[in-house]
């Protein structure tokens, strides 16, 4: 009875319970929720010192690489070429210009031919698997009719077997003609069906018009070429015929600006084989010194290996091997030496080639009959004019030059933050800059942005202010859903799907006005950016519409009352009340997006260049690499601890360090969200 | 008599393993040889009544590598030669690589169907993808901007290709670098003005023809004198193949069923 605790003495079941240590279960609880929390910060701090201590060997690894860049001459030899560069984008353009004009003679039957061709190419891969069902028929039918004609000729030994031997044979061959007939008929019917329908022009190539004749007679040339038939339609083959005589026509009224372009690739024939030797020459050096700094490397493995090997041969064979590696630093002022020594020459075959510029450029044709002739030749005349300026900055680059001149401890990081090249797995020389993929995926999240914030934010007033309680319950958790789609299938909807969706539209003569319209690549910058916009919605939108949650009642209630309308309400003061959880929902959108990796692999592009601005807005339907791209892409195959592993780490670092900051603004501004 | 245990224990100890191991051979690496040809290769060896399993992994040239080095498999596809670095890594641990030619792949220059353009130069192949040549017009096409399809940096094709027909020089910086084979034939296949390469055994996609290069057409009786081929290889470490995997290496490249199987995935074997 004594044992019954009193009503108001305070329960003691807590002190009572399982112990083990000195600790409660409760203790142990809460230790154990408490040490989960700890242990996501320990992997962060972790995930944080391994990224920075494989990263930041890069930079010493990468001065070294620019400094052997330097000391091999490699760079000497990279000055001398860029003469050849600016030479060939002349000669280039100029061959265009030629072509242009060339080709515009015969740009009637050229253009027939082509649609000509894509038609019949589209067609016959349509058809392709009953074309090899048939061409699998006829080899079976000739195999069949050889032996008959072999057994007819030889006399039979036993005449009855004999015969009956033809007569299966015969039985079969049969089948196989009314097999194949019935199948040249259903082939017959897909090319009618196919060509029936009007989105075969589709497959033209953009550009290209043709009249009503014109695809008639395109038309019928594609029937008439059915598999099996060798002979082209005669129309199409009189087509074929008048095009190369008409280019040769052309060609002879063209001689002289033939006669200039080959001029003009021929006069820098000389300075190449120049360059070609000192690329020889600074590629061995290069070879050296790659073999300098493994050599430690290699010595050490063999001396290794002697400890490990099985045969005492085998030891002795290795230790003599590790004797014979070369140790020896290569003196990098010889072996440059004769380098330098062919500046002067070097000299002599830039003013020819000067010289051989400013005579044949003004002899190319001032009036060109095509509008690309034209645009193509204005850019040979710039180019021209500002040749001497190239080669006189090449020249002085080259006697500036020094093997031995030092780079600062600065050097590397301009040329990893600032380079506009990133070259991997080159047979010259690495370089690592990470502008291009900076800006490809820069670019792609701001179309991204572009798009998925309006719509984001504007499902997310409605939702919250304007839409019924079963419209939100219907919406709401239909944006949310986006979220969990793959984005690995939404890159393959990219490929298949929207990139060919989008280039067909652009391909549409009334929207060419749009700038970058007509695209010639599906995977694009803008492709990649509108998957992405997509991705980022459900995030963009939840939080927005949380901000908006937050807002007081009172605040609108208050508007209501002085008079304002529902919209008013909603622009002037809801708004602007909720700005900054908004903003922190975009942020946050925007890291969602920038450090989205597959999608951007797969439907990019993954062209390694800094896109060309001067299309303006057009820049969008070019495609681009990204630093996440690069990544998956290249750390596969890379030996660990080498300078590409290092410049792919420190890739990653600057993506970190961007989800940092973005992270971080975006709180603090969700801080301020708390003033209400 | 002490020396005489010592030696039968450590024969039989040996006898067991290499019964143990008889059971199965484990072929890592390279993905142009182990998506086809290997696994077709194992069926049929296992056809031709060697009672024998496999375990094959396509995981790229380098892998080869590191699952040699860590025991993990018994022979390694490759389809590019072994590395210094890697192979001073062998040295390192007192092994020794042994290669063995597995058969030769053609690199095929793929473009668009409805291009006019039938056969490039090496010189001209090498100038569209440094981008010296820009335009379908200098090759004697139709007017046009040329997109370059390539493999990516960690391909061993997009190695090969660049020695084979690059003349060592760097990719254009627009080229755009592709995941795969397929995507690069799908590519070229969408677009009218694209280009790029594939191994044989892709060329026959729809959409896509090869060209000649150097006027040399794209057909395994042509591939001493195509331009663009190379070797695909085997790697052993000497010494430490098993008796099956050694007999299997030893059909794979010498029986005629071996080489049949080679010929049908698109590779080019040995005695050719």
């Amino acid at each position: 009875m004594s044992d019954q605790p009193q009503a108001d003495e305070p329960i003691k079941f807590r002190r009572k319970g399982f112990k083990f240590l000195g600790l409660g279960l409760q203790e142990y609880i809460k230790y154990f929720f408490g040490g989960n929390a700890s242990l996501a910060i320990i992997v962060l701090v972790l995930i944080c010192t391994f990224l920075l201590k494989e990263g930041i060997a890069f930079f010493p690894d990468y001065n070294k690489e620019l400094r052997e860049y330097r000391q091999t001459g490699q760079e000497f030899v990279d000055y001398a070429d860029r003469q050849i560069d600016a030479h060939t984008r002349i000669n280039s353009d100029a061959n265009i210009a030629y072509y242009a004009e060339l080709n515009q003679s015969s740009k009637f039957e050229d253009d027939i031919l082509s649609a000509y061709r894509s038609v019949g190419s589209f067609v016959r891969s349509a058809t392709s698997s009953e074309t090899d069902q048939l061409k699998r028929y006829t080899e079976r039918i000739e195999d069949l009719e050889d032996n008959l004609a072999k057994l007819a000729e030889a006399p039979a030994t036993d005449e009855i077997d004999g015969r009956a031997q033809i007569q299966q044979l015969a039985v079969e061959l049969d089948d196989y003609q009314q097999r194949s007939e019935k199948l040249k008929g259903e082939i017959l019917t897909h090319f009618r069906l196919h060509l029936a329908n009007e989105s075969i022009w589709e497959n033209v190539r953009p550009g290209i018009h043709l009249s009503k004749e014109s695809k008639e007679l395109v038309l019928t040339a594609v029937l008439h070429k059915q598999p099996g038939v060798k002979e082209e339609y005669p129309e199409i083959k009189q087509l074929m015929a008048d095009s190369s005589a008409k280019k040769k026509v052309a060609t002879e009224s063209l001689a002289e600006f033939k006669s200039t372009i080959t001029a003009l690739s021929k006069a820098v024939r000389p300075m190449k084989s120049f360059v070609r030797d000192l690329k020889d020459i600074a590629s061995e050096n290069a070879r050296e010194a790659k073999k300098f700094s493994t050599a430690e490397l290699r010595y050490d493995a063999l001396l290794k290996g002697s400890e490990k090997a099985a045969t005492e041969s085998d030891k002795q064979r290795f230790i003599e091997q590790a004797g014979a590696v070369d140790r020896t630093k290569p003196n990098f002022e010889e072996i440059t030496k004769p380098l330098i020594a062919k500046t002067d020459e070097h000299n002599k075959l830039s003013v020819e080639l000067q010289k051989e510029i400013a005579r044949l450029v003004p002899l190319l044709p001032k009036n060109p009959a095509t509008e690309s002739a034209r645009e193509n030749l204005q850019k040979v005349q710039g180019n021209a004019a500002n040749f001497p300026n190239i080669a006189e900055e090449s020249r002085e680059e080259m006697m500036d030059w020094n093997f031995d001149k030092k780079n600062s401890v600065f050097h590397a990081l301009g040329a990893f933050f600032f380079g506009k090249h990133w070259i991997s797995n080159s047979s010259w020389r690495d370089f690592y800059g990470i502008l291009p993929l900076f800006t490809g995926s820069l670019l792609i999240a701001l179309i991204a942005l572009a798009v998925a914030v309006p719509f984001s934010l504007a499902a997310a007033i409605y939702v919250n202010q304007l839409a019924s309680r079963r419209e939100q319950n219907f919406i709401k958790p239909a944006i949310e859903f986006i979220g969990a789609i793959p984005s690995v299938v939404l890159g393959f909807f990219g490929i298949l799907v929207l990139g060919t969706a989008l280039r067909n539209v652009s391909q549409i003569e009334a929207l060419s006005w749009i700038p970058g319209f007509p695209m010639a690549e599906r995977l694009t910058i803008l492709n990649a950016g509108l998957l992405l916009a997509f991705m980022a919605v459900p995030t963009i939108f939840t939080l927005a519409e949380d901000a908006l949650n937050n807002v007081p009642q009172a605040l609108s209630e208050n508007s209501f009352a002085m008079g304002a309308s529902k919209l008013q309400t909603i622009l002037r003061v809801v708004f602007p009340a909720s700005i900054s959880g908004i903003i922190a929902a975009v942020l946050l959108g925007f890291g969602r997006i920038v450090g989205e990796t597959m999608v951007v692999l797969l439907v990019a592009g993954n062209k390694i260049k800094i896109p060309d601005f001067t299309e303006g807005i057009g820049v969008v339907t070019q495609p681009a690499h990204t630093m996440t791209g690069i990544i998956a892409q290249e750390l596969g195959e890379v030996d660990k601890g080498s300078l590409h592993w290092g410049a792919l780490f420190m890739v990653g670092l600057v993506l970190f360090f961007m989800s940092l900051v973005i992270n971080f603004s975006a709180q603090r501004i969700l801080k301020k969200l708390q003033k209400f | 008599m002490m020396k005489k245990i010592v030696m039968t224990t450590a024969l039989l100890a040996g006898l067991s393993v290499s019964a143990f191991a008889e059971d199965k051979i484990i072929i890592k690496g390279s993905d142009t040889l182990g998506a086809k040809m290997v696994p077709q290769q194992a069926e049929a060896y296992k056809e031709a009544g060697n009672e024998v399993g496999f375990e094959i992994a396509a995981e790229g040239s380098s892998s080869a590598f590191t699952n040699l080095l860590s025991g993990s498999a018994d022979i390694g596809m490759s389809s590019r030669n072994i590395k210094d670095s890697e192979n001073e890594s062998f040295t390192a641990k007192g092994k020794e690589i042994v290669e063995t030619t597995a058969g030769y792949d053609m690199i095929g220059v793929i473009v668009n169907s409805a291009n006019s353009v039938e056969s490039l130069t090496l010189e001209q192949v090498e100038g569209i993808f440094t981008g010296d040549i820009t335009d379908w017009s200098e090759v004697g096409g139709q007017a046009g901007p040329i997109s370059a399809y390539t493999r990516n940096t960690s391909s061993g094709t997009y190695k090969s290709f660049q020695e084979m027909a690059m003349g060592k020089r760097d990719y254009g910086s627009d080229t755009q670098k592709m995941a795969g084979n397929e995507q690069i034939a799908a590519e070229v296949a969408k677009n009218a003005n694209g280009i790029g390469y594939v191994g044989l055994a892709y060329v026959k996609k729809d959409g896509i023809t090869p060209v000649k290069v150097d006027d040399i057409e794209l057909k395994p009786e042509n591939a001493k004198d195509y331009p663009i081929a190379r070797s695909l290889f085997f790697y052993t470490i000497k010494g430490e193949l098993s008796e099956a995997a050694q007999k299997f290496l030893t059909w794979a490249t010498t029986d005629e069923k071996a080489a049949a199987v080679v010929e049908r995935v698109g590779f080019i074997p040995l005695k050719k």
